[in-house]
C-alpha cells in the first residue's frame, strides 16, 4: 500500500507536470501560428498576468481600471443580488414545501421562469430601474433565485416525517417547527441551492457586464475591442479561480452542515 | 393540574387512564388538484375500527398483532398525531383533541433530530413543553434524565456518533424528560440486535419501576411481550383491525427472563399468542 502522504505529494507532482505541459504545449501551438496567427502565447499571458495582478487597483476612468478593481466591482454586484435572492428564496421555499396552495400557485412561474436565460431580464431591467448597476445586480438577483428556492421546497416536502412527529407530539407551535425543526433540517438542501446559484451568479455576472459597463466582464469586451487576447485569458484565469474560491466556501459549509449517519 | 387533582379525589380514579372508545380511522386518498380517475370516491382504507379497550393507571399493555395490522394507526391516534374517523379518545375521563404532553412517545427510529447533541435534543423538548423554565433549569432537567439511561459522559456527542441502542436510550430520556404519565412506544427495540434489546427492555422495565407511568407498547415479538407486560392486546389481521382478545399476564415481578421461560403460565399463553399470530399473518399472506 501506499503511504499517503507520498501518495499526496505524487498527486501534487502529477499536477504540476501537467501544468507545465500544457503551458509548453500552448506556447508551441501560438508560436508556429498552428491554430490561428497572433494568437498569444502562454509566455506573454503569464507576463500579462503578472503585470495585471502586481498593480490591481489602479483607476484611470471606467475603460481603464486594474483588474483587481472590476474583480469588486463584479464580486459586489454579486452578493448583493445574490444575497436579496436568497433572503427571498429560502422564506418562499418553505411556504412552497409546507403548504398545498403556494405550491400550485406558485410552481407554475418557477417552472416557466427558471429555464429563462437571466440575461432575457436585462433589457426589462433597463427599462425600469435606468441604471446599469441596479440592473445588474436585478439581473444577478433573478439567475440566484431559481436553485435555492427549488432546493428548499424540495427540502421541506421530504423532510424526514419523524422529525415533524416528534415536534408535533411535544406540542410545538408552527413557529416553533420552522425555526428549530425544518430550518436546521433542510440546512444541507438550502446549502446545496446557494452553492448552485452563486455558480449561475457567477457565470452569468461576466455576460451581464459585457453589456453594462465596468467589472470583470465589461474588462473582457474592453479587451476584446483592443484586441488584447492575452489580457481576455487573464480575466479567464481570474474569474475561474474566483469562482473556485466561491465553490470550495460553500463545499466547506456543507461539510458542516451534512448530517448523513 | 388537573392530574395532580385525580391523584386525590376518589371520583376521579374510577376512569381508567386511557379509554379506547368505538375508535375507527379510514385513511382517505389524498385529494388531487385535478383527479378525473376518482370522480369524488371516496371510500379510502379503513385500518382499523370499533377498537374499545381500557387501560389502567401505571400497567404496562402491549399491543400485538400482524404487520399491517393498524397497530402504529393506534399509536399514532392515542398520540393525537393522527385525528381519529370515529369514535373518542378518553385520557382521564377526557377526550383528547391533539397530542399533549401528559404522552411521551418513542419512535421505531428514534427520531432524534441529527443537528443537535444528545443533550440538546432533551433540551429541545423541555423547552417546548416548558417554555418559562430557565436555560440552567433546563439544562440540570435534561442531565439528570441522561443520568437515568446511562450516556450522561455522552451528553455532547450527536447522533450519528451513537449505536443504535444508545440512540434509543436518548429518546427514551428525550420522552420521558417532560414528565409525561403515559408512555407511548412504537416498535422500539425493533430495529436493534437482540443483545441490545434484552438489555433495552431490561433497562425499560427498571425506568417503568422507578417512574411511574403508564406505558402502551407496540410490538410484534410475543417474547417482549410476555416478559413486560401486564396486560396483551391481540389485534386482528388489517384492513378493518379490530381487538381479537385481551389476555392478562399474571407472572410475578421482577420476572427474570431465563425463568419465566420455564413457567408453565408463561408458555401456556406464549402457546396462544403464537396461534392467534400464525393464523392472523396467514389470513394477511393468503390474501391475493
Amino acid at each position: 500500500m501506499m503511504n499517503k502522504a507520498i501518495s499526496t505529494r505524487l498527486t501534487f507532482a502529477v499536477a504540476i507536470l501537467s501544468l507545465l505541459i500544457f503551458i509548453i504545449l500552448w506556447q508551441v501551438i501560438a508560436q508556429q501560428g498552428l491554430l490561428v496567427k497572433n494568437f498569444p502565447g502562454s509566455f506573454k499571458t503569464i507576463a500579462s498576468l503578472i503585470w495585471w495582478v502586481s498593480d490591481p487597483f489602479f483607476d484611470n476612468g471606467p475603460n481603464d481600471l486594474g483588474i483587481g478593481t472590476n474583480l469588486l466591482i463584479s464580486l459586489r454586484r454579486v452578493l448583493i443580488g445574490y444575497s436579496l435572492a436568497v433572503l427571498v428564496a429560502i422564506p418562499l421555499g418553505v411556504l412552497m414545501g409546507m403548504s398545498k396552495l403556494a405550491q400550485s400557485s406558485l410552481n407554475p412561474y418557477v417552472q416557466l421562469l427558471k429555464p429563462v436565460s437571466p440575461l432575457a431580464w436585462l433589457p426589462v431591467g433597463l427599462f425600469v430601474f435606468r441604471n446599469s448597476e441596479i440592473t445588474g445586480i436585478f439581473v444577478i438577483f433573478i439567475t440566484s433565485i431559481w436553485p435555492t428556492l427549488i432546493n428548499t421546497a424540495f427540502g421541506v416536502a421530504s423532510i424526514n416525517p419523524d422529525y415533524l412527529r416528534v415536534s408535533k407530539s411535544l406540542g410545538a407551535n408552527k413557529s416553533i417547527t420552522i425555526r428549530r425543526v425544518i430550518l436546521p433540517a433542510i440546512m444541507p438542501n438550502i446549502l446545496a441551492g446557494m452553492r448552485i446559484s452563486m455558480g449561475t451568479a457567477w457565470l452569468v455576472i461576466v455576460a451581464a457586464e459585457m453589456l453594462l459597463g465596468t467589472g470583470i466582464g465589461y474588462f473582457i469586451w474592453n479587451e476584446w475591442n483592443n484586441l488584447s487576447l492575452e489580457n481576455i485569458f487573464v480575466a479567464i484565469i481570474i474569474i475561474g479561480f474566483t469562482g473556485f474560491i466561491l465553490d470550495q466556501f460553500f463545499g466547506f459549509l456543507q461539510d458542516k452542515f451534512d448530517y448523513s449517519i | 393540574m388537573n392530574k395532580k387533582s385525580s391523584k386525590i379525589s376518589t371520583s376521579i380514579e374510577n376512569y381508567s387512564h386511557l379509554e379506547l372508545a368505538n375508535l375507527g380511522k379510514i385513511f382517505f386518498k389524498e385529494k388531487k388538484f385535478i383527479d378525473f380517475r376518482s370522480k369524488g370516491n371516496r371510500r379510502g382504507f379503513e385500518a382499523i375500527k370499533d377498537i374499545n379497550l381500557k387501560i389502567e393507571k401505571n400497567t404496562f399493555v402491549s399491543i400485538i398483532g400482524p404487520s399491517g395490522c393498524g397497530k402504529s394507526t393506534l399509536l399514532n391516534l392515542i398520540a393525537g398525531l393522527q385525528a381519529p374517523t370515529s369514535g373518542k379518545i378518553i385520557i382521564d375521563g377526557q377526550a383528547i383533541k391533539g397530542p399533549g404532553p401528559d404522552r411521551g412517545v418513542i419512535f421505531q427510529n428514534y427520531a432524534l433530530m441529527p443537528w443537535l447533541t444528545t443533550i440538546q435534543n432533551i433540551e429541545f423538548a423541555l423547552n417546548t413543553v416548558f417554555p418559562a423554565k430557565t436555560k440552567a433549569d433546563v439544562k440540570e432537567r435534561a442531565r439528570k434524565y441522561l443520568r437515568m439511561v446511562g450516556l450522561e459522559k455522552a451528553s455532547n456527542k450527536f447522533p450519528k456518533e451513537l449505536s443504535g441502542g444508545m440512540k434509543q436510550r436518548v429518546a427514551i430520556a428525550r420522552a420521558l424528560s417532560i414528565n409525561p404519565n403515559m408512555l407511548l412506544m412504537d416498535e422500539p427495540f425493533g430495529a436493534l440486535d437482540a443483545l441490545t434489546r434484552s438489555y433495552l427492555q431490561d433497562e425499560l422495565l427498571s425506568i417503568w419501576r422507578k417512574n411511574k407511568v403508564t406505558v402502551v407498547l407496540i410490538t410484534h415479538s410475543i417474547e417482549e411481550a410476555l416478559l413486560l407486560s401486564d396486560k396483551i392486546v391481540l389485534m386482528s389481521s388489517g384492513p378493518s383491525a379490530i381487538i381479537s382478545e385481551e389476555i392478562s399476564v399474571d407472572l410475578e415481578r421482577p420476572r427474570d427472563r431465563e425463568k419465566i421461560e420455564q413457567d408453565p403460565r408463561y408458555l401456556k399463553i406464549k402457546m396462544r399468542l403464537e396461534k392467534h399470530l400464525l393464523r392472523e399473518t396467514r389470513a394477511v399472506e393468503e390474501v391475493t
